[in-house]
């Protein structure tokens, strides 16, 4: 766990310039922030073995912006899940900022997505308990990371950024569906990680919300941020840097 | 062939089979209780038997010894009604436990091969010949006497010599049992002559009858009869007390057995509602959780009754399930209680027994009440509109309200507890009836303390009116005269004495016992009306009688009334001075100047056959050495005596309350069982819905303790809340089990309700309400987070 908790990432080299074009170097997927080399991930289904991924080579580097598409039940949330450790694969390797995270214990997994993962999830999943600010400082309390205050600073200031600086005490079920999103991605930026997952971010948000939600994670880009994404919305996907197709568990175009 | 709804019944049963066995465990556990109904049927079928084998006798009287004949006794026997007759000498006196002094009673039997009537079983080994005892079973039961055949006993026989009689080995008797528990004596059987050796004195004080017709009016013309017979034999002075009679159907502690099932039925049905709360509890949560099922059911044609019928049918499951397993362990239960009563306090051993009536009752309740009390839920979500069903998730997320905005003010807490603590107020309803039942168990619990507390500091308070240290009764022939007194005043270490004598009366079909004592006592009478008796009226030897609450309660006595008591030398009548709240004899104690009682009994054992003393110091060392030397010298000089200690009495007393208080709990436990068994289904429920709220917390950086935090707090949470709401449960209940010992037991216990109770009871809520949750607690931490995050 301390080895988790002390190994840097490697310093993100990818950059969007002012008017949004890419300048993400060859350089930065040799030095890949997420590789992962013959994953295969197979459910037990009842009495069936369904297979999800079926030997999946994929390396994205620091600060990319890319895109996951495929068709439903192709594999797309499943390669999510392995990259943050949510599942573990049936075989092959997965390293993420030089760790190899599918040697991990649960434990470790926790307290490494908990400092190194933003995950933002299509249902926006926030704790219905819990105001906005409470739902974006949870992170920072599991990794008990500065004060008390700092951590209310921090996840107000995240609350700022994504505009919802006016309802830090609103329940989920009184902010709307972008509104919601918005705080799951404040909550997911909440340690400033390095890499931000998202599974359908905008799949359950209409299409202004979508593109103002893409905006966001266009601008979190920018400063550095790796952004890895699962849509159904070719348009949000063409605006990548990079798009990787999944069928039937295996890349088809990276 | 299962048709598909009937398919679905049982498969919403299999996919959650922790939460389908909490709730089977808890109907089963309700159903159980209900067994414990039979146990008086059990104990009685049992007792019966007993009686039957025992040929227990219907009618008992008390004679001074008088030597009996045969031809004598074929006489008694020839008395119209009466079938058989069994005659009975005794002796009291020391027995040498090891280097310890105890008290004995031998009891003779004419002739062991041919007992008409009240027969002692030789248990093992053989019945006692001449210099020989058989011990009772229950001397060895209850820590009194452990001898085996083969080895003597030291007994102190009249004369104040030291006799070693063999043991013959064991027997068992039912008479004998219950004196061995009530009065704590060691109880030995002896043929005649040795018992005659023992008391120095010859001749039977007690005949045992049994009758053919046991109908009031027939026992009263025997009783004048066998009256008649006896007093026409030299040496019959009367009897020395009322004749007691056996009801039909009556067993030795039976009325006290039935008293005490009572206080188990009110316990029973406190465990059979808590099952209930939380069956309903149950099937309103697997209801709720599948809304959107309805819907979908609705929408392909499903009608309201058809739907309702699938839940209905799966409420009918869970409750066929628990009643097979409730039934089962209701008869263990009912017959391992029947076994333990009948062991513990008769010696007898009962068999295994069904009572068919229980049984059916047991089964109706058990498969009717679970689709009763799911009906509400039910009947809610048939009516819910098919677009709000289908949109339902099953997830609780309701509008914030002002429990909601008090928990969420709560914020001193780590953030995982506070989770936790919010957690509690979404589902209200399930939190509210778990808290309700847990409640009710710690309520019960705190109730039956209480009750103990009452019952000891009754005990303390009886005793404490006795202002005697020691009580020396006369045993055998030889009663206290003026002799024994200056004996007992010169004993040193005694500081004052008073004599009294205590006898059994009928008081308008009321058993009750009169207290003759003197005017100026040492008893601490304490008065509730009117007064003490005056010197003029102890002079006069007035009939005057101050009167127990409790018995003047039962028989409707007031100041100023007379009445009319039926003692062994005939009826006498009363004027009521006094009602006191004094609780002496279970609170039947009639108090009666002592010269009064000496000229109302004349040529009765008007002689004073107890002496109070006092010693000098209320030191135990002191009491103990004084209450010896009493019991050497009179011995000695020709007076077998036993004594009783009161603080030794007191500490017995205490000590079997708590005994009873103690069983009380161990049913109560019942309840304690069911709550944790719905706590256990409540937290395994939470668990189930919040799985994906696992999942989620697992992927933004929680770890196990960080579950497990959020599913304690909700534990500790519940658990505190059904301990703040068994305060009152718990108050009001106990003031109810206080009525109910004074209205079925006529006894007055005061109303205690102490308050360190409430601590130890909050500590032990958390403690064992953690204990439950352990499982599904740490099913919850060890989720990983993607099959929470897939979890339906």
């Amino acid at each position: 766990m301390a080895q988790a908790n002390e190994t840097r990432l490697v310093e993100p080299d990818a950059k969007l310039t002012q008017d949004g074009e890419q300048t993400v170097g060859d350089e930065a997927v040799e030095r890949p922030l997420i590789e992962l080399v013959g994953v295969e991930k197979s459910y037990r289904m009842g009495r069936l073995d369904y297979p999800a991924l079926r030997g999946i080579d994929l390396r994205v580097g620091a600060g990319e912006l890319v895109a996951v598409v495929g068709p439903s039940g192709s594999g797309k949330t499943t390669v999510l899940n392995v990259v943050t450790g949510i599942d573990r694969p049936s075989a092959g390797t997965v390293t993420v900022g030089g760790l190899r995270i599918d040697a991990m214990s649960e434990e470790e997994l926790a307290v490494w997505r908990g400092t190194h993962v933003g995950v933002v999830f299509q249902f926006f999943q926030l704790l219905p308990t819990l105001s906005a600010l409470e739902n974006a400082v949870l992170p920072l309390d599991f990794a008990r990371r500065g004060s008390k205050r700092e951590r209310i600073e921090r996840a107000r200031h995240n609350l700022d950024l994504v505009g919802l600086g006016d309802k830090l005490d609103h329940l989920p079920a009184e902010l709307s569906g972008g509104e919601q999103q918005r705080v799951a991605i404040a909550r997911a930026l909440a340690n400033d990680p390095e890499l931000i997952v998202g599974d359908e971010p905008t799949g359950n948000l209409d299409s202004v919300t979508a593109g103002e939600m893409f905006e966001l994670f266009a601008l979190l880009n920018g400063e550095g941020k790796t952004i890895l994404y699962v849509t159904h919305d070719l348009g949000l996907a063409g605006r990548a840097h990079r798009v990787v197709s999944i069928r039937d568990g295996v890349v088809v175009a990276a | 062939m299962l048709t598909a709804t009937t398919r679905k019944s049982i498969t919403d049963l299999s996919r959650r089979t922790s939460r389908t066995f909490f709730t089977v465990a808890t109907l089963a556990l309700a159903i159980a209780g209900i067994g414990l109904f039979a146990l008086p049927a059990l104990m009685n079928r049992s007792m019966n038997g007993t009686v039957a084998a025992d040929r227990l006798p219907d009618l008992t009287v008390q004679i001074r010894p008088l030597v009996l004949d045969p031809p004598q006794l074929a006489g008694l026997a020839a008395v119209p009604n009466v079938t058989a007759v069994e005659p009975r000498s005794f002796s009291n006196g020391p027995v040498y436990v090891g280097g310890r002094r105890a008290f004995a009673q031998v009891r003779g039997i004419a002739d062991f091969s041919r007992q008409g009537t009240n027969v002692v079983h030789v248990v093992s080994g053989t019945a006692p010949t001449s210099d020989e005892v058989l011990t009772d079973l229950q001397d060895a039961k209850h820590g009194l006497l452990d001898v085996r055949a083969g080895q003597r006993v030291r007994l102190v026989g009249a004369d104040g010599a030291l006799r070693f009689l063999r043991v013959s080995g064991e027997g068992r008797n039912l008479d004998g049992a219950q004196s061995v528990i009530s009065d704590n004596v060691i109880v030995l059987y002896a043929d005649a002559p040795t018992v005659a050796s023992l008391s120095g004195v010859n001749g039977y004080s007690e005949l045992d009858f049994r009758l053919a017709a046991t109908g009031s009016v027939a026992v009263a013309h025997t009783v004048t009869a066998i009256r008649r017979v006896l007093a026409s034999m030299p040496g019959f002075k009367g009897f020395t007390e009322l004749p007691q009679t056996r009801a039909t159907g009556d067993w030795p502690g039976k009325s006290r057995f039935l008293q005490f099932t009572k206080f188990f039925s009110v316990i029973t049905l406190l465990a059979l509602l808590s099952a209930l709360v939380l069956i309903s509890n149950t099937v309103t949560t697997l209801v709720a959780e599948q809304t959107s099922e309805i819907g979908i059911m609705k929408a392909i044609g499903g009608r309201r009754r058809q739907v309702a019928a699938v839940y209905l049918e799966t409420a009918v499951l869970v409750g066929a399930l628990g009643t097979g397993v409730g039934v089962v362990l209701g008869i263990v239960l009912a017959n391992g209680l029947a076994r333990y009563f009948g062991s513990t306090f008769y010696a007898v051993t009962t068999g295994v027994g069904v009572d068919w009536r229980i049984v059916l009752v047991s089964a109706v309740v058990g498969i009717a009440a679970p689709p009763l009390v799911a009906l509400p839920a039910i009947r809610r979500a048939s009516r819910l509109p098919l677009r709000e069903a289908l949109q339902a998730s099953g997830s609780a997320v309701g509008d914030e309200d002002a429990g909601d905005r008090f928990l969420r003010g709560v914020r001193f807490l780590p953030r995982a507890a506070q989770i936790g603590l919010r957690n509690v107020g979404r589902r209200r309803r399930r939190s509210i009836s778990t808290a309700l039942v847990i409640a009710f168990a710690v309520g019960t619990l705190l109730a039956v303390l209480g009750l103990s507390a009452g019952a000891a500091d009754a005990s303390r308070a009886s005793w404490g009116d006795h202002g005697e240290d020691v009580k020396i009764t006369a045993q055998g022939h030889r009663r206290f005269d003026a002799a024994a007194a200056r004996l007992i005043r010169a004993t040193p270490g005694v500081a004052g004495i008073e004599p009294m004598f205590v006898t059994d009366v009928d008081l308008a079909g009321k058993d009750a016992k009169i207290w003759a004592v003197r005017q100026a006592t040492m008893f601490h009478y304490r008065i509730a009306t009117g007064r003490w008796y005056t010197p003029a009226e102890e002079h006069d030897e007035a009939r005057v009688v101050v009167v127990e609450r409790a018995i003047a309660r039962v028989a409707g006595i007031r100041l100023g009334d007379t009445i009319t008591v039926e003692t062994a030398s005939g009826r006498v009548s009363f004027r009521v001075v006094g009602i006191s709240t004094n609780q002496q004899e279970n609170g039947t104690a009639l108090f009666v100047p002592l010269t009064t009682m000496h000229a109302l009994m004349t040529g009765m054992p008007a002689d004073d056959n107890d002496y109070w003393v006092r010693t000098t110091s209320h030191r135990h060392a002191l009491i103990d050495s004084t209450t010896t030397r009493l019991e050497d010298t009179l011995t000695a000089h020709g007076y077998p005596v036993n004594s009783e200690i009161k603080y030794v009495r007191l500490a017995n007393e205490v000590a079997s309350g708590r005994t009873l208080t103690t069983t009380f709990a161990v049913v109560g436990f019942l309840i304690v069982a069911i709550s944790m068994a719905g706590l256990a289904s409540a937290l395994t429920t939470s668990v189930m819905e919040r799985t994906r709220e696992i999942g989620i917390l697992r992927s933004i950086g929680a770890r196990s303790r960080d579950i497990r935090r959020i599913f304690a707090t909700e534990t500790i949470a519940l658990a505190i809340t059904g301990w703040i709401i068994a305060i009152p449960v718990g108050y009001l209940l106990d003031h109810f089990l206080v009525w109910m010992v004074e209205a079925v037991a006529n006894v007055d216990v005061p109303f205690m309700f102490p308050l360190a109770n409430l601590a130890l009871a909050v500590a032990g809520t958390i403690v064992l309400a953690l204990v439950v949750a352990l499982a599904p607690i740490r099913r919850a931490a060890l989720y990983r987070p993607g099959d929470a995050l897939r979890y339906a």
